[in-house]
């Protein structure tokens, strides 16, 4: 009998559960599986304090701030899965360390279906085919959940003659996050007016010896290196009143996208000798060094910049940001679909691009800025919002950020925001050269009383210049091609650089080689001989 | 039922598990390093590599750099494990095990870790860490590699019959003629055993060489960045060229421990 109930009820087990199955399955709608390939910390991560949150009312969520509860992933999981798109969507999210790890692992197999590389990869994947366009929906301005295209400044993409435009970028990437890269400084310790820390020579100045640290990774030092050659022709190009701007900018991009063997052999050695004056070549140690005050000076992409000064303020330490005066590297990462992920299927695409729709609206595009401290390319009145938030000047006394400060500067950003964007900025956290007052904004209550003061250039500053530079330094800023065929020939040069040539072997070096060798060779033998040299002495002695 | 399962395994059985093991992830990938070696970016079989690394004046030269600071730092470590090893063997003390554990309890925690710790020391002494890059590499490979020094040395020492020194004592000879004739000649398989085991790794452990702030690159920094650079033949090729070099001086100091007495060599190979 008991045997009888046991089947009894393992059939029953075995027969319901599939049943249960089923009646589950049939509510359920199809899950479609986005692999997403992000750079490493590039996103919200959630987890924020209440006291991190941002005073921005939040339209999308109906809050009266702007906060990171849960990831910027989950929040589009259940974002796009309350929405009725006929399936549900599943993040598969991965990350990357270098745009080179990223395609090697496409090469390998690694399948994406969406991903966020640099400016130069893009062109990379754009020219190897493997890049699947955004449908014309997604570059739609009249729907107004396409927050990509309507929140991205006209100055990067979606007008005739932004930047991505020029470059055949549009409707193929769609940036992420964008900026310059310049040094950060301790203004400490560097010289009294700054002017080394204006010029790209600070990596081969004796003065910073040992001091000053450049990125291990061969484009922005192979940037840093022709800035440096080149540096007389641009300041010629810079100041020449004859040219166009256009005619500046094609001169300046041809000077520092040159990769003709005459330059790659004189990076080379410009190289050589910043290997020998500088702290280290780093990866991500430069941050940490830079704050400790191991460094002086540190070859930073503007986003980082940020994120250093941010820590630097907590340990009471104030570091500046500075962009060359001579030029700039503008670079940008943007979200590309790539034709082996998507292949072909509606709901994959569906679901890529409203992922970078999400990650476009305005909100979340905030969250991220501040999580990473990088510039979102959206140009929406929230982000506008918060970068005043940020670094505006306070100038009400009874609130908590209010701190007291002499002259307001109008820190003008409306190459990127549109017209008559400027914030009101402490004059103390910019380098400005040649300001004038005003009294245009005399209408202003808010900053009654203050000293106002406008134009000028500015080389130097803090986060807010760090953040979004000036229009004259975007101006002299150019956008770093791919390498095309000379990859070759520019990466076994920077292997050259780093590896020791025998030619340059100093002395020393070959008398501990030479030593050493000597002393392993005198055991070896010594021990194999040790019955003769041992014994033999034995046998003498008795 | 009540009969448990008899495994019986001969010993050829008992082999499996190992070969499979050797198959996938040595003698596969060996080959797919030859096949990189000698051939070119579109798969034609071609020597280049091979002269390219002969010819290039900086691969020779990294390959120097890399000898010197391998072989400074198994000197270093030898000079400091051997009087460890042999106060640890010798002593009488009963929690002798103690002690031994307690040099090689660093090797429990992550290296990446002790590296950075010992960045931080080398920074409130020296200031200025970069000025001196050979000599901090050398004291961080010698900090990682010490404890493979010490444990085959510990291991040799220990077994070493006391009645040897204690006959050699009895037939008058002093304390150093004991070492010099007795013990050091005994030791030398652990000797062997532990040079290779630091002699070797410390060619191409390029972490410690990135973590101290070394710009200047050994032959594992050297093969990452042409796999980096997506040329994987010439990255192959040095490979091949390093665990040639490897396989070499294994080949003669095997030669040289077999031809010595069977001492307590603990075996690496």
């Amino acid at each position: 009998m008991k045997k009888m109930k046991i089947a009894a009820i393992a059939a029953a087990c075995l027969f319901t559960v599939p049943v249960f199955a089923a009646a589950g399955c049939t509510d359920e709608e199809e899950t479609v599986v986005l692999r997403v390939s992000n750079w490493e910390e590039y996103i919200d991560l959630g987890g924020w304090d209440d006291e991190e949150a941002i005073d921005i009312a939040n339209a999308y969520t109906g809050e009266d701030h702007i906060m990171g509860v849960n990831s910027v992933v989950d929040d589009f999981t259940e974002w796009f899965n309350s929405q009725d798109h006929g399936f549900k969507v599943r993040v598969e999210y991965s990350t990357f360390g270098t745009n080179e790890d990223l395609y090697n692992q496409l090469n390998l197999g690694d399948v994406y279906d969406l991903v966020c590389p640099s400016d130069y990869m893009i062109m990379k994947l754009l020219a190897s085919g493997d890049i699947q366009p955004f449908s014309d929906d997604f570059m739609d301005t009249s729907d107004p959940e396409n927050y990509y295209i309507n929140g991205v400044s006209r100055y990067i993409d979606g007008a005739n003659g932004s930047i991505f435009d020029q470059y055949g970028w549009s409707g193929i990437a769609a940036c992420y996050m964008w900026g310059t890269t310049g040094l950060v400084y301790n203004p400490e310790r560097t010289d009294e007016d700054g002017a080394d820390v204006e010029s790209w020579d600070m990596l081969t100045n004796a003065d910073y010896y040992k001091s000053v640290t450049i990125k291990d990774n061969v484009r922005d030092a192979y940037f840093a290196a022709l800035s440096i050659l080149y540096e007389d022709e641009l300041n010629e190009i810079n100041a020449d009143e004859k040219m166009t701007d256009a005619e500046k900018a094609q001169a300046r991009s041809d000077l520092l996208n040159a990769t003709d063997a005459d330059t790659i052999a004189k990076a080379e050695d410009i190289l050589k000798d910043i290997k020998e004056n500088v702290y280290s070549f780093e990866t991500d140690s430069g941050k940490a060094d830079m704050v400790t005050g191991k460094v002086i000076g540190n070859l930073q992409w503007s986003g980082d910049a940020v994120y250093i000064l941010d820590q630097a303020d907590e340990e009471d330490t104030e570091l500046w940001y500075s962009v060359p005066d001579s030029n700039t590297n503008l670079w940008f990462d943007g979200w590309v679909m790539l034709k082996d992920g998507i292949a072909g299927s509606k709901e994959r695409q569906i679901a890529a691009e409203a992922f970078v729709n999400f990650l476009s609206r305005p909100d979340i595009a905030v969250r991220n800025m501040y999580y990473i401290g990088y510039t979102s390319a959206n140009a929406s009145e929230e982000i506008f919002e918060y970068f005043d938030w940020c670094y505006g000047a306070v100038t009400d006394s009874e609130s908590e950020d209010y701190y007291e400060f002499d002259n307001i500067y109008v820190y003008d950003v409306s190459y990127f925001f549109g017209e008559d964007s400027y914030i009101y900025l402490d004059m103390d956290l910019l380098d400005v050269e040649g300001a004038v007052q005003t009294n245009k904004y005399s209408d202003d209550d808010y900053i009654a009383g203050y000293p106002v003061y406008e134009g000028g250039t500015i080389n130097k500053g803090r986060q807010a210049f760090g953040q979004y530079p000036t229009a004259d330094v975007i101006d002299r800023s150019v956008v770093m091609l791919d390498f095309g065929d000379d990859l070759a020939a520019i990466n076994q040069m920077w292997i050259n650089v780093r590896c020791l040539d025998v030619k340059d072997i100093p002395v020393t070096t070959i008398v501990i080689v030479a030593v050493a060798i000597a002393a392993i060779a005198a055991a070896v033998v010594l021990y194999r001989f040790r019955y003769d040299i041992f014994y033999n002495r034995k046998e003498k002695q008795a | 039922m009540t009969k448990a399962i008899k495994l019986r395994f001969n010993r050829k059985q008992l082999c499996i598990p190992y070969a499979a093991f050797l198959v996938l992830f040595v003698i596969c990938p060996l080959l797919v390093i030859i096949y990189y070696a000698f051939t070119d970016g579109t798969g034609q079989i071609t020597f280049e590599n091979f002269i390219n690394f002969f010819s290039n004046t900086n691969t020779l030269g990294t390959l120097l750099n890399s000898i010197a600071i391998s072989a400074v730092t198994t000197l270093v470590c030898l000079v400091i494990a051997y009087p460890v090893a042999y106060i640890l063997a010798r002593s009488k003390f009963k929690k002798k095990y103690v002690l031994l554990m307690l040099f090689v309890l660093p090797m429990w925690i992550n290296f990446t870790l002790r590296i950075t710790a010992l960045k931080e020391i080398l920074t409130a002494i020296e200031t200025n860490i970069a000025m001196y890059p050979f000599l901090n590499t050398v004291i961080g490979m010698s900090y990682d590699f010490l404890p493979f020094m010490i444990l085959p040395l510990y291991t040799s020492l220990s077994k070493l019959d006391k009645s040897l020194t204690e006959a050699a004592e009895d037939l008058g000879a002093g304390g150093f003629t004991v070492f010099m004739r007795v013990i050091l000649p005994l030791s030398v398989p652990g000797i062997i055993s532990g040079v290779t085991m630091v002699l070797l790794p410390s060619m191409t452990n390029y972490v410690v060489l990135d973590m101290l702030y070394n710009s200047t690159y050994i032959m594992g920094s050297l093969i990452g960045s042409y796999f980096a650079a997506y040329d994987w033949n010439n990255g192959s090729m040095i490979s091949l060229v390093l665990l040639v070099i490897i396989f070499v001086i294994t080949l003669v100091t095997n030669r040289f421990s077999d031809s010595g007495e069977t001492g307590g060599r603990t075996n690496i190979l």
